[in-house]
């Protein structure tokens, strides 16, 4: 229990946070004050050593979790591939490479691996634009547009069963208002199943997530988009650019660093969904919706071959490493001056 | 007259989006008091004609929905600490202090989202298996995977802020003689109160949603979460929507209640970083 | 700001108030556990709050209560209700024994049940199918019970082909506990508008489907989804074509055979008279379908719940039917799920205390109360449990009495697939945890594959699959 250690020897009395600004103000005052150059040499000197110490020491709590909760279990991942073990829990032998010659040479992976990258790609699109179209909105001034700002992250803050629930009663043919409303506004015939062909059930389930997901989006793009100088968009117009031109020119350049991360992080982890898929769709219907990790949680607890769908998730694993240094290597931001 | 057509091209574009976000609540919400003819009419009524809370009560009577509420509270709470207190340690070390391998450590933690969650799921099963006491079935795992996923981005969120904080403020602190973690805690953190907020709400949020692992990591009904909760209701053999509707509104209302408080701070905690 | 900050800190100190209480109440227990454990000698693994140990100091201490987890698949509301009466009726009749439920999800059970079995934790009576025995068992969980189903075979009289599922390697591995059989539901009133009677025959199955195909009605409903309930009707399809077996005698596959395709093609006729959404169906949505008279005819073991409660609930107008057959088939059959429970635990102890629990659900005037848990939907598997007041006399049986009756006389023609004619083939549990009867479906009415070829493939699926 470090933290609560911490907390009762380290941590400062609630009287400090009321003064605090006080206290800052009264110090940088201290910054005027001439100071022997050779002292102040000889403490930097000892204070970057401690702050060398001091800095393993803080990020020691964060590495170990995360080696013990990512790192071990990962090598555990790896064992596993080499052996033939099927129903958890039950031992096995080493096998070698065999899961892994079994999985590259199966088609099924191989479309499930198609299927996630359609599905990266439609969810990167959707997401994108439904984000920076509904940050532009929230861009503009409005009534209410402080509220509209916080409240848009509303399908984001609710688990995804409720996600699932809403969409599966939205989009359903018996009660399903949905499809009540596309017939009678004549644009169909007969009410469709939307989860029942393999184009619309993918399209649903890209939409659901993508439902899910955009608001996040939308709000750290809009924080960084108030964080772009309001000048240079003066002095833009005074130059007679246009607002595509505006966009183009200092909006996306000036958002690049946190596009490169969203753009990083949501690949990772809009191929890793699995909730949504799984709740809504199953995967199918015939596999339809069977992305990888459908695909892998499939073969592990309905096929019974655990050390098999091990090795399609190291499989699974290393692209996305590859992935991870491609992006970094070309879309990286310039580096940042700090 | 171009300001009207902006004007009203704006409404209509602001009126979209919400509509888009919000609509499926209202029909969720207000389906969820029609009684269950009314619900699986062929005709959908978009006002309800009949009044009943009968699913709340059967809701309520029928499973253990205030130990969920309770469970997911408390490993959301949970999650929320651990990961405020190493993420804010942490990221105040690699952005702060130049200590051996920070720019490395900088590059290297969102990578950890690169390991396919599904793929950890098994392992972590039998580690969490093989501890004394055993983790597993407890409401610690949950928290134990929830910082971990949590966490890396939590760390990227932060280091907006903590650049944000002009570096004068603490080298004026250290040449007053204080020491580095006095300085972190009395000039750099309250300064860094709005971000290290908006990540306490980021890892709340997180926990409450997750599915996957406390479907399996939890086995015993008394510390299943609320959205294990959920789908147990959606059912095999019945599909109550009555009941399945219920359950998603009293499942939404506690975060909608929470974020009406918080919600603010998380996005203004958000562009503060940004904006400085 | 201010507030700000000191919302923050109102949640952390709230928040670790809460950490501290959790960690006060679970790290203790461990420690205190061992020392009254040992100082009162009996069952060793009962563990037990130490303020009930040290209550009565001088007496004769009362025997540590044993603990019998059960896990069934049997979630909805009034059916955990229903049973929880019996658990507490029994608790209160047996002070030494203290039986608790958790009612868990066929979707998740396959990973869970084996995961729990190796992590320790799992329950001492878990509720099966006969192919779902066979993967706990591969994880080496399951206790044969021959002795006590034999006990209560003398005692109750088991439906043989209810214990023939469960009954290979030389041990019995599970006690039956009910049967679950599919019939034709339809509307006696709607059947009569169109003018047309039950079908006992595909031709006039499929003739009738046509004619009820209207505006806002569909002819049938029928699951096309990869899950357990399209098994079972396609199943039922197949034991109508004459392809009730999919193994040979010497255990390898007939799966691929012209009555299998003759049952995929009939299947796909039928299917394209099925609501758009039923690629997603379990069995709710085909009940629901049903009560909300979109759907004339549903395959299904029961909707007499759905249609009480959400229906009209009028039992003169509920038609049920043997499944129609093909012309090359002399008689209906339908798949039937005998149910049982598998013991999942060693110690002789909780193994006593579970069989005495078994032993109090299959007594007659208990029993029928207990399959009443889902009216009509388990049948008894045991004589005098067939003749049980507490059967008969339940309110909702009373009422759709000739309904039910029907159902037991279909049941009499219940197969398995893996399980028919005498042979048992534990490998089955491949085959059925993938849902492959499923698998093979969709090709044909997803993916449009000639059954022929549909059926070629799903062989050598099934083949890779229990190698």
């Amino acid at each position: 229990m470090f933290w609560r250690h911490n907390r009762q020897d380290d941590s400062p009395p609630i009287e400090f946070f009321e003064d605090a600004h006080a206290r800052v103000k009264h110090e940088r005052y201290s910054l005027t004050e001439p100071t022997p150059p050779q002292r102040k040499r000889r403490r930097r000197l000892s204070r970057k050593q401690t702050d060398s110490l001091l800095g393993l020491l803080l990020v020691a709590p964060l590495v170990l979790w995360l080696t013990a909760a990512i790192l071990y279990p990962l090598f555990s991942a790896i064992r596993l591939s080499f052996l033939d073990t099927g129903i958890i829990g039950t031992g096995g032998k080493f096998i070698g490479l065999e899961n892994y010659q079994f999985i590259l040479s199966s088609p099924d992976f191989w479309k499930a691996l198609g299927r996630s990258l359609v599905w990266v790609v439609g969810n990167a699109v959707v997401q994108t634009l439904a984000a920076f179209a509904a940050a532009l909105i929230l861009m503009q001034s409005f009534p209410g547009q402080g509220v509209a700002r916080i409240w848009i992250i509303l399908s984001w803050i609710i688990p995804t069963v409720v996600v699932v629930i809403i969409w599966r009663w939205l989009l359903g043919t018996s009660g399903g208002i949905v499809n009540y409303l596309l017939v009678s506004l004549g644009i169909l015939d007969s009410p469709v199943g939307f989860f029942s062909t393999a184009r619309s059930a993918f399209a649903s389930v890209v939409f659901i997530n993508s439902w899910r997901w955009f608001p996040l989006m939308t709000v750290i793009l809009l924080a960084a988009m108030q964080g772009i100088p309001q000048e240079l968009y003066e002095a833009a117009a005074v130059d007679g650019a246009t607002s595509s031109k505006k966009f183009t020119n200092i909006t996306l350049p000036a958002l690049q660093p946190v596009l490169f991360v969203l753009g990083l992080v949501g690949t990772l982890w809009s191929i890793n969904v699995f909730d949504i898929i799984w709740l809504t769709t199953g995967g199918g219907p015939s596999s339809a919706t069977m992305t990888l990790p459908v695909f892998i949680y499939d073969m592990a607890f309905k096929g019974y071959r655990l050390s098999r769908a091990a090795a399609a998730s190291v499989v699974m694993g290393m692209l996305l490493l590859v992935f991870v240094y491609l992006f970094n290597r070309f879309m990286s931001p310039p580096p940042e001056t700090d | 007259m171009r300001r009207f057509w902006r004007s009203l091209v704006l409404f209509i574009s602001v009126f979209g989006l919400l509509f888009v976000v919000i609509a499926p609540f209202y029909w969720i919400f207000s389906s969820s008091v029609k009684r269950n003819q009314e619900i699986i009419a062929r005709i959908p009524t978009f006002f309800p004609k009949s009044f009943t809370i009968q699913h709340y009560q059967n809701l309520l009577a029928s499973s253990d929905f205030p130990k969920y509420l309770m469970n997911s509270t408390i490993v959301a709470l949970l999650t929320m600490i651990f990961t405020v207190v190493i993420t804010v340690m942490a990221a105040y070390a690699i952005y702060r202090l130049k200590f051996p391998g920070h720019k490395f450590l900088q590059r290297v933690i969102l990578v950890t989202y690169a390991f396919p969650t599904i793929l950890l799921l098994i392992p972590i099963y039998m580690m969490l298996s093989a501890t004394t006491p055993k983790l597993i079935d407890t409401p610690w795992a949950l928290v134990i995977v929830n910082v971990t996923f949590a966490a890396p981005f939590a760390v990227w969120m932060l280091q907006a802020f903590f650049k944000s904080i002009p570096l004068e403020l603490e080298e004026a602190a250290a040449l007053d003689g204080a020491g580095r973690i006095q300085t972190m805690i009395k000039v750099f953190l309250p300064l860094a109160a709005p971000g290290i907020a908006s990540i306490a709400i980021y890892a709340f949020i997180f926990s409450w949603t997750e599915y996957m692992y406390a479907s399996v990591l939890i086995i015993s009904d008394k510390y299943r979460t609320l959205p294990v909760g959920l789908a147990g209701i959606i059912g095999q053999y019945q599909v109550d929507w009555g009941l399945l509707l219920a359950g998603a509104t009293i499942t939404t209302l506690p975060v909608l209640i929470l974020f009406s408080i918080v919600g603010r701070s998380f996005v203004q905690g958000l562009t503060a970083g940004a904006v400085k | 700001m201010r507030t700000k900050l000191s919302l923050i800190f109102t949640i952390l100190m709230v928040s670790s108030m809460i950490l501290a209480a959790c960690g006060e109440a679970t790290t203790p227990p461990p420690a205190e556990v061992e020392p009254p454990a040992e100082a009162t000698q009996p069952p060793a693994e009962a563990t037990q709050p130490p303020a009930e140990a040290t209550q009565p100091p001088a007496e004769e201490p009362p025997a540590e209560p044993v603990s019998i987890m059960v896990w069934h698949m049997e979630q909805p509301p009034y059916r955990v209700e229903r049973f929880q009466e019996l658990i507490d009726e029994f608790n209160a009749a047996n002070p030494g024994i203290v039986v608790k439920q958790e009612p868990q999800n066929w979707g998740e059970i396959y990973t869970k049940a084996p995961a729990a079995f190796s992590a320790g934790n799992a329950p001492e009576l878990l509720f099966a199918i006969p192919d779902f025995t066979p993967i706990m068992r591969e994880a080496g969980a399951v206790q044969p019970v021959e002795d006590f189903v034999n006990e209560m075979d003398a005692a109750h009289k088991f439906v043989p082909s209810a214990v023939a599922p469960y009954n290979y390697d030389g041990h019995i591995w599970a006690v039956p506990m009910w049967n679950m059989v599919h019939s034709l539901w339809y509307r006696k009133s709607v059947f009569e508008a169109a003018e047309i009677t039950p079908p006992t025959t595909w031709d006039e199955w499929k003739a009738a489907v046509e004619t009820l195909n209207t505006e806002g009605q569909y002819g049938i409903g029928l699951p096309a989804n990869k899950q357990l309930y399209t098994d079972q009707t396609t199943y039922d399809f197949m034991i109508n074509a004459g392809a009730e077996e999919i193994y040979n005698s010497d255990g390898t596959l007939r799966f691929d055979n012209p009555q299998t395709v003759a049952a995929y093609d009939f299947y796909n006729q039928l299917y394209q008279f099925s609501p758009p959404d039923s690629p997603n169906w379990m069995w709710g949505e085909a009940e629901a379908c049903f009560a909300s008279r979109t759907c004339a005819m549903v395959l299904q073991f029961t909707v007499i719940t759905t249609y009480e409660t959400q229906a009209e609930g009028d039992a003169a107008d509920l038609g049920v039917v043997a499944i129609p057959h093909s012309a090359d088939v002399a008689q209906s059959g339908t798949i039937a799920y005998p149910n049982a429970v598998m013991l999942l635990t060693e110690d002789p102890a909780k193994q006593d205390a579970a069989y005495e629990f078994m032993r109090f659900l299959l007594q007659p005037e208990n029993y029928g109360r207990f399959l009443n848990m889902e009216p009509g939907l388990y049948l008894p598997v045991t004589d005098d449990g067939g003749m049980a007041d507490s059967y008969w006399n339940d309110p909702v049986v009373v009422k759709y009495k000739s309904q039910i009756e029907t159902m037991l006389e279909n049941s009499k023609n219940g197969m398995l697939f893996g399980f028919t004619n005498g042979n048992t083939f534990p490998s089955i549990a491949q085959i059925s945890a993938q849902n492959m009867l499923a698998q093979v479906l969709q090709k044909v009415v997803i993916d449009k594959m000639p059954p022929a070829d549909a059926v070629k493939e799903g062989q050598e699926m099934m083949e890779a699959a229990i190698q």
